[in-house]
């Protein structure tokens, strides 16, 4: 069996195993740290357009987040738009934006990008934080109800168990491995990566800077979007500082600087790294394995410290994360993955 | 008759001239040499013609069209293109991607474009390494994958910015054969070199530049013969 069938066997039997989850796991927990990972994936994925592919570093991708979650959540509290309707309004306004935007980042390099782009973000931030009547401020959006999906007169779903969220999660994460993987494998992805490369090399083969920096953060932002609008219908409250915040914008790119840049797989692993690392952390998982296991007692002074601020700690050994991983595996885990596979085959003696 | 025509073209950066009034033409299929001392405006030119910089003043036909003002990917998509004096390989594409990026500026086929690219790296003889990583090539190798992925986009003017510079006798030898071989082709180039025997056996006219301005232009001969040239090249005693 040659190689590509192989994957794309591969590829079968994991899709049908997604697929077939929730008709066999009824724990909504489970389900939950599945959607957390769909949606990292997504985030991760949408940024390596632009970060990992064109080699524009933005650090407000929570702007485009922001804008789409803010955008379906305003248009079905005060205008009861179901939200399948407003992710619409939310993706043509994130495309202004968007524009907006890269028409005034873009004329920046390097670190000069890096710092317009969390500027903007932040704008934004406190926008929604001051433009009351709109956003309701600080207080954020609440949506408790969402409309039953309807076909015809079926109803589909009501939202009324995780499973759609599901669903529609896996939806999104393949959407965005899709787009990734179209990208790769079309001019644009050579295009953006010659840009990344070297934008003066890339300029006097023909290839029109502004123009393909913006394809690139168009698509980014649009994909960013919809994971926002999904977080927002699924979490049901959006407030500024938790979908426009920089926390936002920093997580979601070390999706993809952990997991590997400019790689189709890298924001996965990324993600299925991450995110059972912080919930293991944030959940005192740790705590309870270290008990269970014997190394620490539970009632001794060390199991009581461990337990009180372990969970605490989760942004601190996120931090290490990153650290150790920009100090040996300077091309993410995808990098480290691909270096173990192939030893050094395409570099000259 | 002229593909490129040069009227009266400075650059000022502050007060400085670094190219000073300076007018030739480029007939089609020829090869024309450019040289003069550090620092005599060569690159400065290259990036006028080529639309890293807008002239300051005059102007620059290609094909009769007005190039001035055009962003470096337009003036390559009508058929000028350049490579740099300084290598600039897409260090972590691999170097038939790297050809493909050039190939790519008239297609949007992938297929087509590596045929292309692979096409180009048989012709300047590096497609034994098409699947390495361009950032690991050895010098001699970086210079002819700037001549590729320059061809590679079709261009009707080449513009090599000191393609020797750096290069051992022989592999001096293999890029005079190239460029040699691409005027074959019919191909006008506009070439930048300091090896002086080199520019003397491939080019069909000289132009001469010291100090941002045209010292002289000629052929070969007239250009090693002019005592002014060597008065810019070796000082006052040796004219």
């Amino acid at each position: 069996m040659s190689n590509t069938m192989l994957k794309a066997a591969a590829g079968f039997i994991l899709l049908a195993l997604l697929l077939a989850i929730p008709k066999q796991v009824e724990s909504p927990y489970a389900l939950h740290m599945m959607i957390l990972l769909f949606l990292s994936i997504s985030m991760g994925q949408s940024w390596n357009i632009l970060g990992g592919f064109a080699g524009q570093y933005s650090v407000g991708h929570a702007a485009y987040f922001g804008v789409g979650a803010y955008a379906t959540m305003m248009l079905m509290q005060a205008r009861q738009v179901p939200p399948w309707i407003g992710v619409w309004a939310g993706m043509v306004l994130v495309v202004a934006v968007a524009l907006a935007i890269g028409s005034i980042c873009f004329r920046l390099r390097g670190p000069y990008f890096v710092l317009a782009s969390i500027a903007v973000a932040e704008i934004l931030r406190l926008s929604a934080i001051n433009l009351t009547a709109l956003t309701n401020g600080a207080e954020g959006i609440l949506v408790t109800e969402l409309p039953a999906f309807k076909l015809g007169e079926r109803v589909l779903t009501d939202f009324s168990t995780k499973v759609p969220f599901y669903y529609i999660g896996l939806s999104l994460a393949l959407l965005t491995i899709g787009v990734t993987y179209g990208v790769q494998h079309s001019k644009l992805g050579y295009f953006f990566q010659a840009i990344r490369e070297d934008q003066d090399a890339a300029h006097s083969l023909g290839i029109s800077i502004s123009l393909y920096k913006n394809i690139a953060l168009v698509i980014s932002a649009v994909l960013t979007s919809l994971a926002g609008a999904y977080y927002g219908i699924y979490v049901g409250f959006v407030d500024p500082p938790t979908v426009l915040g920089l926390d936002l914008s920093v997580q979601i790119m070390l999706i993809c600087i952990i997991g590997g840049m400019g790689t189709l797989w890298g924001p996965v692993l990324g993600a299925l790294v991450l995110v059972p690392m912080s919930e293991a952390l944030r959940s005192n998982l740790v705590t309870d394995l270290l008990v269970k296991v014997g190394l620490v007692n539970a009632d001794s002074k060390v199991g009581v410290f461990l337990k009180e601020n372990l969970a605490h700690a989760h942004v601190l050994l996120y931090g290490i994360l990153v650290v150790l991983v920009i100090l040996f595996m300077p091309d993410g885990l995808m990098g480290f993955v691909k270096k173990l596979a192939r030893p050094r085959k395409q570099e000259v003696a | 008759m002229p593909i490129l025509e040069i009227n009266h073209v400075s650059k000022f950066f502050g007060g400085l001239a670094a190219v000073s009034d300076v007018s030739f033409s480029v007939e089609a299929g020829s090869i024309m040499g450019l040289i003069g001392p550090n620092g005599a405006g060569k690159t400065t030119l290259f990036n006028c013609i080529t639309g890293y910089y807008p002239p300051s003043r005059g102007e620059v036909f290609f094909h009769g069209r007005r190039m001035n003002g055009l962003d470096p990917d337009k003036v390559c998509m009508l058929g000028m293109v350049r490579t740099w004096q300084k290598v600039r390989p897409l260090a972590r594409l691999s170097v038939v991607d790297n050809v493909m990026v050039g190939a790519l500026a008239h297609t949007s086929s992938l297929r087509t474009a590596r045929a292309l690219a692979m096409d180009q790296l048989r012709v300047v003889g590096l497609d034994h390494r098409a699947d390495f990583t361009a950032g690991g090539l050895p010098i001699g190798e970086r210079k002819k994958l700037e001549v590729a992925r320059a061809l590679a986009t079709r261009p009707k003017l080449l513009l090599l910015d000191e393609v020797m510079g750096g290069l051992n006798p022989a592999e001096s030898a293999e890029i005079i054969q190239l460029i040699l071989d691409i005027k074959q082709q019919g191909l006008t180039q506009m070439v930048i070199e300091h090896d002086m025997k080199a520019i003397m056996r491939i080019s069909d006219r000289i132009v001469v530049l010291t100090s941002g301005e045209k010292l002289m232009e000629g052929t070969p001969q007239e250009v090693v013969t002019n005592p002014d040239v060597i008065t810019a090249y070796l000082g006052e005693s040796h004219a």
